[in-house]
C-alpha cells in the first residue's frame, strides 16, 4: 500500500515535471551542440524559469498566487535577524559591475552613472524611511525580485545564490541608512 | 599589419571621443565616428577587412580551388545578394547554414582544408567580403524545409527563454525594455524597428573588433555571465534564423556595417 502510494506520488511528480518543461527532448538535443555548459543551463532549467518562458514573462492571473507564494518561500534571512547590515560593505557590492551591478539598471549611485532599466533609487532611504516594513520589502525584493515582480529582469540575488543574506543586508543598509553615501552624496548625473 | 597599427591609432583617438559622447543617438554617433576615421586614416577598417576577405576568397585551397567554386545559395560563385538570403537549408550538406558556417563548408568540402586549419579571423574576413555584395538588398529568408522550420521554432523559444543564474532572456532586454539602457547603448528592438539583422557583420569602433552575428549573440550571453553557445552551433543558428526572418524585407543599408 505504502509502495503503491509512493509510486503514485513519483508518477504525479514526474507528470508535473513534464508539464513544466519548456524545451522538449528534440530541442534539447539540438541545444547540446552549443556545448556542455550552455546545454546544462537548459537541461536544468528551473520550473519557475520555464513558466516565465512559456508565458513570455506575463503570467496569467490564475497562476500568480501560487507562483508568488513559491517565490516567497525561497527567501531566507540573515542568521542574526538583522535586515540592515554595514552600509559601507553594501556600497562596494552595489557599485561592483561583476558582483551585483545594481547601478547598471538603477539610477542613484554616487559612484557610477546609473541606467534606467529599473526605477530610480535616488535618495531611496530618505524617501522611504527605515521602518521595519521598508527594510523587509527592500531585503525581499533584492533577495528574490520575482516574489514581487514575477519574471522581471532583475536578478534574484539571494534565491539564485548570487549574494548571501548578509551581503543583501549590507546593501539594504546602503540604500536605507540616512548616514550612507547613497543618501548623503548626490547621485552621479543628478540635476 | 602596419595598416592595423595605423587604424589602432585612429581607433584609440576615437575611443576617447566616444566615451565623452554618452547620451547621443548611437546610430548618428556611429556615422560621425565613421566619417572622422575616414578623414584621419583615409580608409575604413571595414574596407580593409573586405579586401583581406577578397584575397582569402581568391586563395587556392589544398584542392587547388578558390571559393569561387562554392555555392553560397544562389549558385556557384554568385555573391550578389547571397548573404541577404542566409541562413538557409543546403541540400549538399543537409543542414541549415548561415554565412559563417557556409564559408566553413566551402573551405573544408570544396577547398580541402582540414576543419582544424580553418581560422576564425579568416571566416570573419570572408564573411565581410561576401556580405559586402548584399548592400542595398532586402533580407529574404524562407522557412521551406522542415529543418528550417524546426530551427526557427527553436530560435523563437530560445529568444523567450529564461535561463541561468541571472534568469537571462533575450526578450527581457530586447522586447520588454527596448530603449532602456544599462550601459551606454539602449536595448535595441531586434525583432522590429531597429532591423538589427542588417547591422551585422560589422566593425565595432568602440572595441576595434570585427564581429558577425554569431559573435554578437555570444556576447549578449557572455555579458551577463550566461554560458555561451559554441560558435557555429545549432542554438546560434536557430536564434539567427528567428532574428533574420523577423527582419524579412528590411533593406541592408551597408554591409559590413560600422557600429559602436
Ligand atoms: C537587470 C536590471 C536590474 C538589476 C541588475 C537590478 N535591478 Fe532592481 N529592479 C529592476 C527592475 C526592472 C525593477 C522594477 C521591477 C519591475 O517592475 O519589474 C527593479 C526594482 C527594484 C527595487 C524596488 C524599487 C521600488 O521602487 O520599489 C529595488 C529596491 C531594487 N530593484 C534594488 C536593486 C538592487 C539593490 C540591485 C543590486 C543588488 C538591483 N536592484 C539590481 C532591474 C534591476
Ligand atoms: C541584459 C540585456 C540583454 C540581453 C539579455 C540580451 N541582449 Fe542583446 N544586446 C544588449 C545590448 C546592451 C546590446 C548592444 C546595444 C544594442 O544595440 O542593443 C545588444 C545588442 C544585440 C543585437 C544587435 C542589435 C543591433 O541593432 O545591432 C542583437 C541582434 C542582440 N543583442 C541579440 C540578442 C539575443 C539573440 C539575445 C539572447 C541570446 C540577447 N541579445 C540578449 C543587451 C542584451
Amino acid at each position: 500500500m505504502k509502495k503503491a502510494l509512493l509510486t503514485l506520488l513519483a508518477l504525479s511528480l514526474l507528470a508535473w515535471g513534464l508539464a513544466q518543461r519548456y524545451l522538449q527532448d528534440p530541442e534539447l538535443e539540438r541545444v547540446k551542440s552549443g556545448g556542455k555548459a550552455y546545454a546544462e543551463v537548459f537541461v536544468s532549467q528551473r520550473p519557475d524559469q520555464a513558466l516565465c518562458s512559456i508565458h513570455r514573462n506575463r503570467l496569467p492571473a490564475d497562476l500568480l498566487p501560487k507562483f508568488l507564494e513559491e517565490q516567497r518561500s525561497l527567501i531566507k534571512y540573515p542568521q542574526n535577524g538583522k535586515l540592515m547590515g554595514d552600509w559601507k560593505k553594501g556600497g562596494a557590492i552595489f557599485n561592483n559591475l561583476q558582483k551585483a551591478n545594481c547601478f547598471s539598471c538603477h539610477f542613484g549611485s554616487p559612484v557610477h552613472l546609473g541606467g534606467d532599466v529599473g526605477p530610480s533609487l535616488e535618495k531611496y532611504g530618505l524617501k522611504r524611511g527605515q521602518s521595519e516594513a521598508v527594510q523587509r520589502y527592500t531585503y525581499e525584493v533584492i533577495y528574490n525580485a520575482w516574489a514581487y515582480f514575477p519574471c522581471t529582469v532583475m536578478y534574484r540575488f539571494g534565491a539564485q545564490g548570487l549574494l548571501t543574506p548578509e551581503e543583501i543586508a549590507d546593501i539594504v543598509a546602503y540604500l536605507l541608512d540616512p548616514e550612507s553615501d547613497f543618501n548623503t552624496k548626490p547621485a552621479v548625473g543628478s540635476k | 599589419m602596419p595598416l592595423k597599427a595605423l587604424l589602432m591609432a585612429g581607433a584609440l583617438a576615437l575611443m576617447g571621443l566616444a566615451l565623452a559622447q554618452e547620451g547621443v543617438d548611437p546610430r548618428e554617433e556611429a556615422k560621425r565616428q565613421k566619417q572622422l576615421l575616414l578623414e584621419t586614416a583615409g580608409i575604413l577598417p571595414t574596407e580593409l577587412i573586405v579586401e583581406q576577405g577578397k584575397d582569402l576568397f581568391n586563395r587556392k585551397g589544398p584542392s587547388g580551388k578558390t571559393m569561387a567554386e562554392c555555392d553560397f545559395g544562389l549558385g556557384k560563385g554568385v555573391l550578389e545578394g547571397a548573404a541577404a538570403r542566409l541562413p538557409r537549408y543546403f541540400l549538399d550538406t543537409g543542414k541549415v547554414e548561415d554565412l559563417d558556417s557556409r564559408i566553413i563548408t566551402c573551405m573544408t568540402r570544396v577547398q580541402g582544408f582540414k576543419p582544424a586549419q580553418v581560422k576564425r579571423s579568416e571566416v570573419v574576413a570572408v564573411a565581410f567580403y561576401i556580405a559586402s555584395h548584399s548592400t542595398g538588398k532586402p533580407i529574404q529568408v524562407r522557412l521551406l524545409f522542415p529543418e528550417e522550420r524546426a530551427l526557427y521554432a527553436l530560435g523563437e523559444k530560445l529568444f523567450y527563454a529564461r535561463s541561468g543564474a541571472r534568469d537571462v532572456g533575450c526578450a527581457t532586454c530586447h522586447v520588454t525594455y527596448v530603449g532602456k539602457r544599462a550601459g551606454v547603448l539602449p536595448y535595441a528592438d531586434v525583432l522590429g524597428k531597429d532591423k538589427s539583422w542588417t547591422h551585422w557583420p560589422a566593425y565595432r569602433y568602440s572595441n576595434d573588433q570585427i564581429w558577425t552575428m554569431q559573435d554578437r549573440i555570444r556576447a549578449c550571453y557572455g555579458n551577463i555571465a550566461h554560458p555561451q553557445p559554441d560558435l557555429y552551433s545549432l542554438p546560434i543558428l536557430a536564434l539567427e534564423l528567428f532574428l533574420a526572418y523577423s527582419n524579412n524585407g528590411a533593406v541592408v543599408e551597408e554591409w559590413p556595417a560600422f557600429v559602436r
